[in-house]
């Protein structure tokens, strides 16, 4: 009976390519049938598995086969403990991933097989201690907002302008703000990633552009010349954004908002970020470029509360 | 040493045995030579037609070889007239064909033994809804055949004994010249299930004097759904046919028939051509080999299973403990396992195929209070090599302690 239970899901997805899978399945099906109504279940699934295991043991040592043949029962026990218990965790991985876009939910940067390039989860790395004593991050005031300031909801988001996956999250996150419109707001705040070339210049040049009323120009532009980022592709973006580029370049050579940049990363490191990209929504962490259903799940939530 | 025979080129005629097994399961279903693969293919690359129907030169061609086949059957039980070989599916039919035109009558009496196989009981229990009683004859403890038993198994009006000449249970062979020698003595006439005995004995139909026999091809490496009914000639004649159609007239009205003469009057529809050519050429083989020397080797190697086997303790054999009673046929239960579980692990762990189960004698088992027994059967292919593996594994098995 143990192994009709074991057998029928498996036997049944084989059925489907298969006419004798599909024997096996309905053989598992009416034995378990029999016992739930009580009944015996004639099936000698059982009993040719057990020979079968038996006889492939029998090639090694007698023992080893009688060892298999007489406990065959504990055996199909623990089988079954453990295709349930990988059932759970498998069904567990795929509703993670299909609510989270990883199958160990939203803060998880492991290996997920439903992503198997870890699109979903990849980030900036920095080499740092995991943090015991989490300190939540929040929305300050001086620090400029994206969206609707009036929003119930604000996102933190710890990104680096020279971050790949930041700027992948980039269209996530509008789309994001774009369906929660006057709901939910973000607030991008600067994590440095010291192995990334430019990263702490232009998360400086962000503040000096903030200085001048430009901050969200500035913010999209940084992301659209990533690739070629450089002190004159910054230049450029401050022309274009028609920054006053003399008070620009003054405000970045004296590294003005250095303690801002500087608070920006240590609250990150408070809140427990590792990498780039990571959000919190309240006390929700998301790690990586996770999909826009990822955001919705959680915002929902917060939004009901 | 049988004198000239030579198993490894035996070997080499049958395709199957390039595969890794060994094969154990004979009384069930033998292998084939390429001789009669070649033979079916043959009849489907260049001659297939309709025999004793169409005159093109086609049909002649058919007509000639399913003669032949005849002739081969015919020769390799000895029996007088061609005519005497009706063609058949499978040992089953020919015995349905005999218990259906025979010509039983209300009150008549059938005997057969305690060990038929399925098909030579079920014919015979179904009759007694025609007032048709059937007699079983038990056998003496070994499971060998008790002459006495059967002398009593006799009344006025007993009209048919129906018996088993080897015996598919545990290889027993029955005295069938003296059981046909008491039937005729008591106005029976007597019908034989050949089945296990036509693959691997010098079987002499007239020297037995037997007046029905019936077995198949797949046993004796013909195709499989092929079969003889051997029947006396006149005892044919003055059948009723059996299943009736084309071919089994040779006229017709809207309202009357006249009847073909045997063997055509029982060979209804369009026959398996093909499979009988193949049969006639699995006689030619056989007999080319000699059934003497192949009754011989399997004997040579179920001494060999039996003398490295009978001393343990946890072997029960079915039927008689000599092995020379046994014929190719070693049926046996270790105590403990299931029969069905211990033939599943000798596929798995050394691809042995055997047979496990009642071997269609559930009658036997179930009067024995057993579940079943492993078969395994040997044949002119299996080597002295192959029965040592057999026998080491059943040792392990025991050593399983279970």
């Amino acid at each position: 009976m143990v192994l009709c239970i074991l057998a029928l899901p498996i036997f049944a997805v084989l059925g489907i390519f298969s006419l004798k899978y599909r024997k096996l399945t309905l053989e598992a099906l009416d034995c378990l049938f029999k016992t739930a109504t009580l009944r015996k279940c004639r099936s000698s699934l059982d009993d040719r598995t057990k020979a079968a295991m038996a006889g492939k043991a029998l090639k090694f040592s007698p023992k080893a086969a009688g060892l298999v043949y007489r406990n065959y029962k504990i055996i199909s026990w623990l089988l079954l403990i453990i295709f349930l218990w990988s059932a759970y965790e498998g069904s567990l991985g795929a509703y993670n991933y299909y609510k989270y876009g990883n199958c160990n939910g939203p803060s998880d940067t492991g290996l997920c097989l439903l992503d198997p390039t870890g699109s979903n989860s990849k980030i900036s790395a920095i080499d740092i201690d995991t943090q015991t004593n989490i300190v939540y991050p929040f929305a300050e005031k001086d620090d400029p907002i994206i969206g609707s300031e009036s929003a119930k909801l604000t996102i933190i988001e710890f990104g680096c302008y020279a971050c790949p996956y930041t700027k992948k999250a980039e269209p996530i996150i509008k789309e994001v703000l774009e369906h929660y419109q006057g709901k939910v707001n973000l607030q991008f705040k600067t994590f440095y990633i010291p192995s990334h070339h430019m990263s702490y210049k232009s998360a400086l040049a962000a503040d000096c552009a903030n200085e001048q009323g430009k901050y969200k120009e500035f913010h999209n532009l940084v992301f659209q010349w990533q690739d070629n980022i450089s002190d004159d592709t910054i230049n450029r973006i401050a022309d274009n954004t028609g920054l006053d580029t003399k008070k620009f370049n003054d405000c970045i050579a004296k590294e003005r908002y250095k303690s801002e940049v500087d608070a920006d990363t240590l609250m990150g490191v408070h809140a427990g970020v590792s990498g780039t990209p990571t959000f919190f929504i309240n006390k929700q962490k998301i790690v990586g470029p996770k999909p826009f259903r990822t955001f919705k799940s959680i915002i929902d939530e917060e939004l009901k509360k | 040493m049988i004198f000239g025979y030579n198993v490894e080129k035996i070997r080499q005629d049958f395709p199957m045995l390039s595969k890794p097994i060994i094969y154990f399961d004979n009384a069930c279903m033998s292998l084939k030579p390429m001789q009669v693969i070649s033979k079916i293919n043959e009849y489907y690359k260049e001659y297939t037609a309709c025999a004793g129907r169409s005159a093109h030169r086609l049909a002649s061609r058919v007509e000639e070889e399913i003669d032949k086949s005849r002739n081969e059957v015919k020769s390799l039980i000895n029996a007088r007239h061609s005519s005497e070989i009706v063609f058949t599916r499978n040992t089953t039919e020919g015995i349905n064909l005999a218990a259906n035109s025979i010509g039983l009558n209300n009150g008549d009496e059938i005997v057969i033994s305690d060990k038929e196989h399925n098909s030579n009981l079920i014919p015979w229990l179904k009759l007694r809804k025609n007032g048709i009683k059937v007699v079983v004859a038990e056998s003496n403890k070994d499971n060998t055949f008790n002459l006495e038993n059967f002398r009593k198994s006799f009344t006025s009006k007993t009209k048919l004994v129906s018996i088993v000449f080897t015996s598919n249970l545990d290889g027993a062979t029955n005295p069938v010249k003296e059981i046909a020698r008491i039937s005729h003595q008591n106005g029976a006439l007597i019908m034989v299930d050949a089945a296990q005995s036509a693959p691997s004995m010098e079987i002499d139909a007239r020297k037995l004097d037997v007046d029905f026999m019936a077995f198949s091809g797949h046993k004796m490496l013909g195709p499989t759904g092929t079969g003889v009914l051997y029947g006396k000639k006149e005892l044919l004649e003055n059948m009723e046919q059996f299943i009736v159609g084309g071919e089994t007239v040779a006229d017709s009205t809207y309202n009357n028939y006249k009847m073909e003469e045997a063997p055509m009057k029982f060979e209804a529809g369009l026959q398996d051509y093909s499979g009988i050519i193949g049969l006639g050429e699995a006689c030619r083989y056989l007999k080319k080999i000699g059934l003497r020397n192949i009754s011989e080797h399997e004997k040579k190697l179920n001494k060999a299973i039996t003398e490295s086997l009978i001393r343990e303790e946890k072997i029960s054999i079915i039927g008689p403990a000599e092995h020379e009673k046994r014929a190719g046929i070693f049926s046996f239960n270790i105590d403990g396992v299931d029969p069905h579980n211990a033939a599943k692990i000798l596929d798995a762990s050394k691809n042995i195929m055997t047979r496990s189960g009642a071997h269609c004698v559930h009658s036997w088992f179930n009067k024995h209070n057993l579940k079943g027994s492993v078969r395994a059967s040997l044949y002119l292919y299996n080597t002295e090599e192959e029965a040592k593996i057999f026998v080491d594994e059943i040792k392990k098995i025991i050593k399983m302690e279970v």
